[in-house]
């Protein structure tokens, strides 16, 4: 896919490198109301997927369904080869292999920010004390704040908030990160800290799937964007064909109206 | 600017604000001593023209009751019968307080559980009897369980021969040939090496990463050297049995203890539970989706990210309810169970001065609940001291 | 809406049906054991109680009582007066109601007829269903017509006096005088019954469910008056109005209602002069007053505290005076705050009437369902768990409609979320 612009948009199955999430038929019902509907994804290792769309349009419950926060009621979830089922033994060997970042941060205010982070890999990985911590400080110097490890999440920005929870998720070495717009909750200046924390981590080669509404963000590191309205996916692209030469009139509305 | 400040800016009394406060306050203040003096006037003349006293001489008198149950005779003083009532109504509600709480957070976390069956049963318990009138379950735990659907003490239901269940009172096992101060000292030994396993197995858990399940290694502990100490020392264990119209040996349960203990327990159970679903439910949605989302089971999700924060906001009304229980175990009295209350009822059926007398037993009242009030508040500050 | 539809929308019955079982139920290895465990119990249980309710109980014991129980020893002959106050408040009732939702629909803030007559049908048959099915229940207990004419009267004058009341309240308040008459009226009718009923039959002799229901709708309502003044006091920057209030406060809320009550039994005559004899009725709705108001007082206090500063401030700085700025201004909007709460105390003082039967020896509701088993005709037999049943569910069906309807209102409050 370098830089011939056919009829690749509509096929949702185009991916690079070996397949690690696999959505197929995807169906997701609140009631009678159909949040998700007949979604088709494959997401390649290493691939940054950005997903875009009007609010209300199934992106959050996508992602939430990648990692069983949703039960799906139809189709089938693959995450690295296990199939998200009933049992819970896939969902929790699912739920260790990806990392997720809410809107609200959703950090434990009762923990220090350390805690936060070691919590997880203490708990789950049974990782001795002195590791989990050792590794948590060099999280904590990737996303620049190391010297917050004592305080408490109350004391903190949200930026800075936010920075701790990409850390937690990270703590548990996953293979998939999920950001469930990661930004919007946040004050202006304080998004592109956490940005370039994503940035970051993108080129570093983790497999992302983003929910945002940071349009430049999708430009700059997607590999792909998704674009959902309805319960369905629209139409998905590289970012340049994306915003250059969308081919769905759903699609064309969307950006007239942000852009 | 300055020309307010002036002698000229004297405000009248009848104006100034400070004074008119006080005047306010005294005005209130006359008010009030009025009614309590015009009270008091006529507690006065009423109880002189009837020849009753007013003073607290009645707690040397002989009680002139039997307290059955206890160690006590009708010569002793009414002071001494006082001291049983308050310690009955505190071994009742300390012993209450527990099993009401443990029930309640089971029944609580029972509302909240994914499984159907578990949620709707506790859901009819906590919305049936939490509106019941406490004296309704009461009378019937009294009258239609004890009395009536427990067997006669000439069949006394024996299960496995090591309890008994009757309407004149249950027995259970109770140790024997040990003095209760050596039996201190093993549970003071054995709580001090669950400490130290406790301590040691979390400095194993720190180093390796491996669970520490503290709680095993020190309950496995406690309850090891507690049954060889006791053993050591010759004890044995003591049966009871049915003798006659009473059970004898092990360690007698009267029925009307049981029977309140049940009621309130029951009762305060079905508040409790309410306030332990609130306390959870009122934790953010997003605080256990995070927990989920690093792969935390559901007991590591409760145990470590959910109850810590729950705790928090449950102890001011979870004090209530442990106020309300001792507030209401006083009803024990209208079923012959000898706590304060109903001592004072019998000492002041038998001549003592009602007023003095029903004082006292509210200065009891009072005191128990602001004691209580200190250790919620002290628990309060602890959890708070944590969050931030 | 390109292709929501090409697929089968939603995955087939059968299927769902066992998805949900497995979710609900048999999660896991234990989650599957508890769902055996109690649902054994929850299933035994069930048919114990129904096998009880439908087969064993011998309910002759309260259909025999069905008077004592419910007015203890009210005459007779005197019963119509019971039943003309019970149809006049209903239309009391239904005329308050109906002005409220009047006032409402003018302002906006609700519509008159949003849902279609069968959704309001439905919703009242959830709200209210419970009272009617034990009302209903309890007139198939009677043998004569009176009760039933009562209860058609009664539901016709809620009807009737809703509606009528719904269009004064829709109505642009022409005169003032018209609102001053119906707050007047919401005074007077309830106490021109009083002595209607008074009048036949001394306070005294006021006995069985029906002193239950009065004692602690009395107590809420004397009570009212002191608990207000308590939390303002509570609340006051003057240390002497401050102390009184806390002290009393805090000593009434350390005690025990049931030892007050005993108390009230042997002693309230001490301190009232010699000429005035209270009747046990008379303790008891002064004892609950006296409790009560502490309690208010709290609630009172929280709803006082909910008031944002700027209110009084605001108030202050149109220059009302320090009464008015409380009257008019936080008062009014701390007391609508903790509706809920009061109905909660409400609640919790209907069945704590039941200690005055214990405590003074009145004949109420439960003290009759223990008195009637000790008849001759029913003596030995064992019959005190169907009266308690019956007792139990009176109360039971009282307390848990008024908390699901405070619950409602709260929810429409907006309060108690934070």
């Amino acid at each position: 896919m370098t830089e011939t612009n056919q009829t690749v948009f509509a096929d949702a199955t185009e991916h690079k490198g070996d397949v690690i999430i696999e959505l197929e038929h995807v169906d997701k019902f609140f009631g009678t109301f159909r949040a998700l509907g007949d979604i088709n994804l494959k997401v390649g290792r290493q691939e940054v997927v950005v997903v875009i769309g009007p609010s209300g349009s199934g992106k959050s419950t996508m992602i939430r369904c990648i990692n069983r926060l949703e039960a799906h009621d139809a189709g089938r979830i693959l995450v690295d080869g296990i199939e998200l089922s009933e049992d819970v033994k896939n969902i929790q060997e699912i739920r260790r292999e990806t990392g997720m970042v809410f809107q609200q941060f959703n950090l434990f205010p009762h923990l220090s920010v350390m805690d936060n982070i070691t919590l997880a890999p203490r708990q789950v990985r049974r990782v001795p004390k002195r590791e989990a911590e050792e590794q948590a400080m060099s999280l904590l110097e990737r996303v620049k704040i190391p010297e917050q490890a004592k305080k408490y999440p109350g004391q903190l920005s949200g930026g800075q908030q936010q920075r701790v929870a990409i850390a937690r998720s990270l703590a548990m070495n996953p293979k998939v990160m999920l950001f469930d717009e990661p930004t919007s909750a946040l004050d202006p200046e304080m998004i592109g800290e956490v940005l370039d924390v994503m940035k970051d981590l993108a080129r570093g080669g983790m497999t992302m799937i983003v929910v945002t509404h940071e349009m430049s963000f999708a430009r700059e590191v997607a590999d792909r964007v998704v674009f959902m309205a309805d319960g369905q996916i629209v139409e998905v692209g590289t970012p340049e064909h994306f915003f250059h030469n969308p081919q769905e009139e759903r699609t064309k509305l969307f950006l007239s109206q942000i852009l | 600017m300055t020309t307010t400040a002036g002698p000229s800016a004297r405000i009248p009394f009848y104006r100034d604000v400070r004074v008119l406060k006080w005047v306010f306050q005294v005005g209130v203040f006359a008010v009030v001593a009025a009614v309590l003096y015009w009270l008091w006037g006529n507690y006065r003349v009423n109880t002189e023209s009837s020849g009753i006293p007013t003073s607290f001489d009645f707690l040397g008198q002989p009680t002139n009751f039997d307290i059955p149950g206890a160690d006590f005779s009708p010569q002793e003083r009414v002071q001494n019968a006082y001291v049983i009532g308050l310690l009955n109504t505190i071994r009742v509600s300390v012993v209450g307080i527990v099993l009401a709480t443990i029930l309640g957070i089971l029944i609580g976390i029972g509302r909240l559980s994914s499984n159907w069956v578990v949620s709707k049963l506790s859901t009819v318990y906590v919305e049936m009897v939490r509106n019941l009138p406490l004296l309704v379950i009461l009378t019937f735990v009294v009258l239609g369980l004890v009395l009536q659907a427990f067997p006669r003490i000439e069949d006394a239901w024996t299960p496995f021969g090591w309890l008994v269940f009757s309407n004149r009172g249950m027995g259970l096992p109770w140790y024997q040939e040990v003095s209760g101060l050596s039996l201190l000292v093993l549970f003071a030994f054995g709580i001090g090496g669950w400490w130290a396993l406790a301590r040691w197995r979390h400095a194993v858990s720190d180093r390796t990463g491996a669970p520490a399940r503290s709680g095993l290694y020190g309950g496995t502990f406690l309850v090891i050297s507690v049954v060889t100490g006791w053993l050591v020392l010759g004890g044995r264990i003591d049966l009871p049995t049915v003798d006659g119209p009473r059970v004898t040996g092990g360690i007698g349960v009267d029925p009307s203890f049981f029977a309140v203990l049940v009621a309130l327990v029951v009762y305060t159970a079905s508040h409790i539970a309410e306030i332990v679903r609130g306390s959870i439910q009122a934790i953010p949605k997003g605080q256990g989706e995070a927990a989920s989302a690093l792969a935390l089971s559901g007991f590591q999700r409760m145990w470590n990210v959910i109850l810590p924060q729950a705790m928090r906001i449950a102890i001011p009304p979870l004090g209530n309810q442990y106020l309300n229980l001792i507030k209401n175990s006083s009803l024990a009295a209208g079923f012959a169970y000898f706590d304060i209350t109903n001592v004072t009822q019998i000492t002041v059926g038998n001549g003592s001065p009602a007023v003095p007398a029903f004082t006292l037993a509210l200065m009891f009242y009072v005191a128990l609940s602001l004691i209580t009030s200190v250790f919620v508040n002290i628990a309060n500050r602890r959890f708070k001291l944590v969050e931030r | 809406m390109t292709s929501a539809t090409s697929r089968s929308a939603v995955p087939p019955q059968r299927s769902r049906a066992l998805i949900w079982i497995r979710r609900n139920m048999f999660r896991s290895l234990l989650d599957g054991l508890m769902t055996v465990v109690f649902g054994t119990l929850g299933l035994y249980l069930l048919v114990r109680s129904a096998r009880f309710v439908f087969v064993n109980a011998r309910w002759e014991i309260v259909e025999v009582n069905f008077k004592l129980l419910l007015v203890g020893r009210w005459p007779a002959e005197h019963l119509l007066r019971i039943a003309v106050v019970i149809v006049a408040m209903a239309a009391w009732g239904g005329l308050i109601a109906g002005w409220i939702s009047g006032r409402r629909i003018r302002a906006g803030l609700s519509f008159s007829s949003g849902s279609g007559p069968g959704a309001r049908i439905a919703d009242l048959t959830r709200r209210f269903g419970l009272i009617f099915g034990s009302v209903v229940l309890m007139l198939l207990l009677t043998d004569t017509a009176g009760p039933w004419l009562m209860v058609a009267g009664a539901v016709v004058a809620t009807v009737l006096s809703l509606m009528a009341g719904r269009w004064l309240g829709k109505r642009p308040t022409g005169s003032p005088w018209l609102t001053r008459g119906l707050f007047l009226l919401v005074f007077l009718v309830p106490l021109v019954l009083y002595f209607y009923m008074v009048d036949a039959v001394p306070l005294a002799d006021w006995e069985g469910f029906l002193f239950n229901v009065l004692a602690a709708a009395a107590g809420i309502l004397l009570c009212f008056p002191l608990g207000v003044l308590l939390a303002l006091g509570r609340r006051s920057e003057l240390p002497l109005l401050k102390a009184i209030s806390v002290v009393y406060i805090e000593l009434v809320r350390g005690s025990p209602l049931f030892v007050l009550l005993l108390l009230a039994n042997v002693s309230l005559e001490f301190f009232v002069p010699a000429a005035v004899a209270p009747s046990k009725v008379v303790r008891a709705v002064v004892t609950f007053t006296v409790f009560t108001a502490a309690y208010l007082a709290e609630i009172v206090r929280g709803g006082l505290q909910s008031v944002p500063r700027g209110q009084e401030e605001a108030a202050k700085s149109l220059g009302l005076s320090p009464f008015k700025q409380t009257a008019l201004i936080v008062l009014p909007q701390a007391l609508r705050n903790v509706i809920p709460a009061q109905i909660g105390q409400f609640i919790s003082l209907f069945k704590d009437t039941t200690l005055a039967g214990l405590a003074l020896g009145i004949l109420d509701l439960l003290d009759g369902a223990r008195v009637v088993t000790q008849q001759p005709d029913f003596r030995g037999l064992g019959l005190i768990i169907e009266t308690l049943v019956f007792a139990g569910f009176l109360f039971w069906v009282g307390s848990f409609t008024m908390s699901r309807e405070s619950q409602r209102l709260e929810r429409r409050l907006g309060v108690g979320t934070r």
